[in-house]
């Protein structure tokens, strides 16, 4: 017995020393936040969470498509949906497939994110695994740095300082000294979005709502740069229950999907974001 | 006298398969054994085998709703494994949505060997629910090729992705060394198509498979496969830029095409094949990983493209003999 319990395989020890450390990290994360809470006659201080109406703030400041991550240089595959389909493109039948395969594939990491935000590191390198083409990863990649940046440069100072602060503050930290065919991290957009809506006080729904939006709004916008429907047309779309609908169906749909299952609910929608490289002419990343 | 048949293990649907090097400097067997509906044969070897041959089938020819196959396969150093089968994977209907059929596979590879897994593709019947997880657990200098592809059902009978589910995950990963102790994921490819969940979009699943037949993934991985990888890779950033407009006059055409390689004249003969039967695919280089995606009309057009494309490059048939790609041409 005794023998066994020495020798026991590496495995399970090292599951133990990980188990301890995540103690031993989470205690420090209380000890930190009870610290600040006894710093009473700071006023700062007490407001540990953003208040509601802070975080009615931040859910506009995300939502705004003056957010600068870059968004408007993607069309998430449209563009090569046109090119594809030259004569039988439609709108209507790109928008549900986009968005059920950007659900799909990113959604899952958004909430897990925003339900662990110290799972960050883990979930960056489970999707930098799971996004299987080139364009894809690149448009994911800039938009994340693009937010990070933005977390960095102009949100920070406006948010109170919880423990994630500093998580994010190593997870940046790491970026930089992360290179080669297989880096520690790579700040995709999704888990990193759901990291810095729980930290403005966005609720989850909340956050994947945006997040799904967002996508809606970029593709929308692509549409009509790229002479798909007018600007009238395009908020018609955006403010039809048909939109509605789809975000809060996609939500429900992956509240409970494991990002170890996230996968392509619409396999064409990766030939068409690979093929992207292809096209002669391109006015879109992806 | 004993049974020919190798021992059967004990849990239905089980499957194991060891390979080692034999001493004679070949490939060979060292355990097989399965369970029904799982049955594996393994034709007998010869002195010259560049790899073991392994056909994985299953009893009535399908997996009936509820089947679960659980394979487990060990390569070890140096040693090398070809994987066929013969004829679609058929799935059929689950009598109730909440009854899976299943197939898993584990596949271990040690240092210096390889895996050739080139199947005929996964054919899911209407009303069929089926989750296929392949994991490949792989040393640093183990190489693969495996082919993982699923057909819109009985196109005969009208079917056209009208089961109710179909999941595929494929996983590679980075086996840990000793010292450090923790594998590392590398490509975690995962397929979830749903038929009610497309409903519930407003759209049947065979409109957002956009009239493709299969739909296939290629991936590659170790210094065996790595001229393959290039291969496709470079194939892909070679393709015809969409949109392009051919400004040449005929005789410029024509006195160009005279003047082509060999290597050109196949790639543009194939490049036109693909226009025609409406084979689309992209390759990327994924963390060490080449992945290749393709979609086609036709079953028929998918198998021609990609054992073509495989038979073209030549390194499949160099190390695993051409037995290795009989399901692909």
């Amino acid at each position: 017995m005794a023998l066994n319990a020495v020798n026991g395989d590496a495995e399970s020890i090292n599951g133990e020393i990980e188990k301890l450390e995540a103690q031993l990290e989470d205690a420090r994360a209380r000890l930190k936040l009870s610290q600040l809470s006894t710093r009473d006659e700071d006023p700062t201080a007490s407001i540990l969470k953003p208040s509601p109406s802070s975080s009615t703030h931040f859910l506009l400041l995300l939502s705004d498509s003056a957010l600068p991550l870059g968004s408007f240089a993607f069309s998430s595959g449209l563009e090569s949906y046109l090119a594809h389909n030259p004569r039988a493109s439609t709108f209507s039948d790109f928008l549900p497939s986009s968005v059920s395969s950007f659900a799909s594939t990113t959604l899952p990491f958004v909430l897990a994110a925003h339900r662990d935000p110290k799972s960050l590191f883990e979930l960056d390198d489970q999707l930098d695994a799971a996004v299987i083409c080139t364009v894809g990863r690149r448009a994911s990649i800039a938009q994340g740095r693009a937010l990070l940046s933005v977390w960095e440069r102009s949100f920070r100072s406006a948010v109170p300082d919880v423990p994630e602060v500093q998580l994010l503050r190593d997870f940046s930290a790491l970026l930089r000294e992360s290179k080669g065919e297989i880096p520690v991290v790579s700040a995709h957009l999704a888990p990193l979005f759901g990291t810095i809506c729980s930290m403005v006080g966005l609720s989850l729904h909340q956050a994947a709502y945006v997040f799904m939006l967002s996508h809606v709004k970029a593709l929308i916008s692509a549409a009509v740069r790229a002479s798909v429907f007018g600007p009238f047309q395009a908020q018609k779309v955006l403010a039809g229950e048909r939109v509605q609908n789809m975000i809060e169906l996609m939500i429900d749909r992956e509240w409970n999907t494991p990002v170890e299952k996230a996968g392509q609910s619409v396999p064409v929608m990766d030939l068409w974001i690979g093929r992207h490289e292809l096209l002669y002419s391109r006015i879109f990343n992806s | 006298m004993g049974s020919p048949f190798p021992a059967s293990s004990s849990r239905a649907g089980d499957g194991r398969i060891v390979v080692k090097l034999s001493p004679a400097g070949t490939s060979s067997l060292e355990a097989i054994t399965y369970q029904y509906p799982l049955k594996l044969i393994s034709p007998s070897p010869s002195a010259n085998q560049k790899s073991v041959l392994v056909f994985i089938l299953s009893y009535g020819g399908g997996l009936v709703g509820g089947d679960s196959v659980n394979l487990s396969i060990n390569i070890h150093e140096k040693s090398k494994l070809s994987l066929v089968t013969q004829g679609h994977t058929k799935v059929f209907k689950s009598p109730s949505p909440d009854i899976v059929t299943s197939q898993t596979l584990q596949v271990r590879v040690d240092d210096d060997a390889a895996l050739c897994l080139l199947p005929d593709p996964v054919q899911p019947f209407e009303s069929s629910v089926y989750v296929q997880t392949q994991i490949f657990k792989l040393a640093p200098r183990a190489s693969i090729c495996f082919l993982d592809w699923v057909t819109q059902g009985r196109s005969a009978r009208g079917e056209d992705w009208s089961f109710i589910r179909w999941t595929g995950r494929n996983e590679i990963w980075q086996r840990g060394d000793e010292a450090v102790g923790k594998d590392r994921l590398l490509v975690r490819d995962t397929v979830v198509l749903s038929g009610p969940d497309s409903l519930l979009l407003g759209r049947p699943l065979k409109e957002t498979m956009h009239k493709t037949g299969v739909f296939g993934t290629l991936l590659l991985r170790g210094d065996l496969m790595k001229p393959v990888g290039d291969f496709f890779l470079n194939e892909f950033a070679a393709l015809p830029r969409i949109g392009a407009r051919d400004f040449r006059s005929a005789e410029d055409r024509a006195q160009e095409e005279a003047a082509q390689s060999e290597s050109e004249r196949w790639s543009s003969h194939r490049i036109h094949k693909e226009k025609e039967e409406g084979v689309l695919w992209s390759a990327a280089n994924v963390r060490g990983c080449v992945i290749v995606k393709f979609g086609a009309k036709t079953v028929e057009a998918g198998r021609n493209w990609i054992g073509s494309m495989l038979i073209r490059e030549g390194s499949i048939a160099h190390h695993f003999g051409s037995e290795a790609l009989m399901c692909v041409q």
